[in-house]
């Protein structure tokens, strides 16, 4: 039997969504529905969680993001612009902050600075700082590289065009290269503040007062003094309430910038000529 | 009285291996118009670039107004706000509307207060025939229109001179006429200019003075009439063989 390339395409992808609905209905039909609801599903334990997980555990959440990603960022940016220096120390020191702040669980980051810094210098930092410089810290460590890139993809021109205006190097990173980075950049900065969001629920670790309970915390307990699997399912569902518009905000700037690259000056200009 | 706004002399400049200024020497007076033609890769840029510093020369002196950038200890950056340069591919600042491209550096640079830097900005908009495009991104603006920005964002400096390389390569056709129109009144109104360029008539029209280069050195120099006119050199006969009769072959192929 002799297919042409289009047929033979379509009959494999034919193939592979047939395999997909046998997948899917295979589970449906096994999966014991009755035991599933009975765990995840329980309404009087989901209503009991209410107020108090979005009122403290989606607020906690949400703020111990924001402070590890505002630390991050600034760290990050620092890092980057490290990386980038021409001074060899400072790109050394970059490296080897990003190389380990990267390649260790952030839960042992959690540990070192809640638990480790006051044996070795009498400083206990609270929860709140805790969170702050450990998901901050190694937040930064991929900020870093996601910046550097971001620099990196400015084009040269835009410096040249500053420095012969008379700006300094360093004006000309703060005016024009850095503004212009974090454009191109505000898609993936995006997507690891989703990172970081999860990230967040290492907090766990740490000794907890109830009103500092973010939403991993927060639904644990729960589980611990009910005998369903329901408050994991409410604090994910939770967790989807902020990374949900967060990852759509993605995909919107990933366009919007996607269709601005096409008209730089760079790009009409020489384009219009060739 | 002509007094030197730029002199260049022995100015060597090597990537590498690669040896593009081999000694130039270039004066420019105050008030005129110095037109730099030649083949492609003959260093042109590189000569405009070496006379800000974008590039930093290899060998030789330059001395812009007085003072000489080629000094290690010179200030360059306080030096390079009085030379403005238009580059080829116009780079207006792409986060910046047209006004914020024409009052950043006066503002951060010359610490201009925002409403003197506003008024020259305007200013200079209007020397270019842009007022209406005051806050227009860049984006939305085309080609001819954005080199015109360029210039005047150049122009807001008070530069003593400027510096164009290329500056209607990356146009359409119909827009070259407006960017070199707003030339040809700079030069009107006494701007001392060094031009890369390839617009044959604009230099004839314009320059007081061509420079033709090639191979890493100044060939022939003289008053545009006479080296587009009527060149001495062999090289910069076929040259300008070749770019005023794109079909005619010249002795190394067109
Ligand atoms: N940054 C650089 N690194 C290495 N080589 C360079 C660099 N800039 C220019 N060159 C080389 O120097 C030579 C002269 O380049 P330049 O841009 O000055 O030529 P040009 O006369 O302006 O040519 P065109 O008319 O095409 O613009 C070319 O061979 C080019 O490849
Ligand atoms: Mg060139």
């Amino acid at each position: 039997m002799a297919l042409s390339k289009r047929q033979r395409a379509h009959a494999i992808r034919a193939g592979q969504y047939g395999l997909l609905v046998v997948v899917v209905a295979a589970l449906v039909l096994t999966a014991d529905w009755e035991q599933v609801r009975k765990a995840f599903f329980n309404t009087e334990i989901a209503a009991a969680m209410f107020p108090n997980v979005i009122t403290v555990a989606l607020k906690n959440t949400i703020l111990y993001t924001a402070l590890g990603f505002a630390f991050g960022l600034a760290l990050g940016l620092v890092l980057a612009l490290m990386r980038l220096s021409s001074v060899a120390p400072y790109r050394w020191i970059a490296i080897v902050y990003i190389e380990v702040f990267r390649g260790v669980p952030a839960l042992l980051v959690f540990i070192a600075i809640y638990y480790g810094v006051p044996i070795a210098f009498q400083i206990q930092f609270d929860p709140l700082s805790t969170v702050m410089l450990a998901l901050g810290g190694v937040g930064a460590a991929y900020m870093a590289e996601t910046i550097r890139a971001g620099i990196q993809a400015v084009p040269k021109g835009q410096i040249e065009a500053a420095r012969s205006l008379g700006m300094s190097s360093a004006r000309a990173t703060v005016t024009i290269v850095i503004p212009q980075a974090f454009r191109i950049i505000l898609p993936p900065l995006t997507n690891e503040l989703i990172l970081l969001t999860k990230d967040s629920s290492l907090i766990y670790i740490l000794g907890l007062f109830r009103e500092q309970y973010e939403l991993t915390k927060f639904g644990r307990e729960t589980l611990s003094r009910s005998p369903s699997l329901t408050p994991i399912l409410i604090a994910g569902l939770c967790y989807l309430i902020i990374t949900l518009p967060l990852g759509h905000l993605s995909r919107y700037l990933e366009k919007r910038t996607g269709g601005k690259k096409i008209s730089t000056p760079e790009s009409t200009g020489l384009g219009v000529s060739a | 009285m002509s007094d030197v706004v730029v002199e260049i002399t022995g100015l060597k400049k090597s990537f590498g291996e690669l040896e593009v200024l081999k000694g130039i020497d270039v004066r420019v007076d105050r008030g005129d118009v110095v037109c730099v033609i030649g083949p492609s890769g003959s260093g042109k840029s590189t000569l405009l670039r070496c006379v800000n510093l974008l590039e930093e020369p290899s060998g030789g002196k330059i001395v812009v107004h007085g003072v000489e950038l080629t000094d290690p200890d010179v200030d360059i950056d306080r030096a390079r706000t009085k030379i403005g340069m238009v580059f080829q591919s116009f780079n207006l600042f792409s986060h910046l509307n047209v006004l914020a491209n024409l009052t950043v550096a006066q503002r951060k640079v010359l610490k201009r207060s925002e409403q003197e830097a506003q008024e020259i900005a305007l200013r200079n908009l209007e020397r270019v025939g842009l007022s209406d495009k005051v806050n227009a991104m860049p984006a939305q603006l085309s080609g001819g229109q954005q080199q015109r920005v360029a210039i005047a964002r150049a122009l807001s400096m008070d530069p003593d001179v400027m510096l164009f390389d290329e500056p209607t390569s990356a146009l359409d056709p119909e827009l070259v006429g407006d960017v070199l129109g707003v030339m040809r009144q700079l030069a009107d109104e006494g701007m001392t200019m060094l031009v890369v360029t390839h617009e044959m008539q604009f230099a004839r029209e314009v320059a007081d003075r061509v420079l033709f280069m090639d191979g890493g050195y100044v060939v022939e120099e003289g008053p545009a009439e006479q080296v587009i006119g009527a060149p001495r050199h062999e090289r910069t006969q076929s040259f300008l063989a070749r770019v005023l009769d794109p079909t005619h072959q010249g002795p190394r192929g067109a």
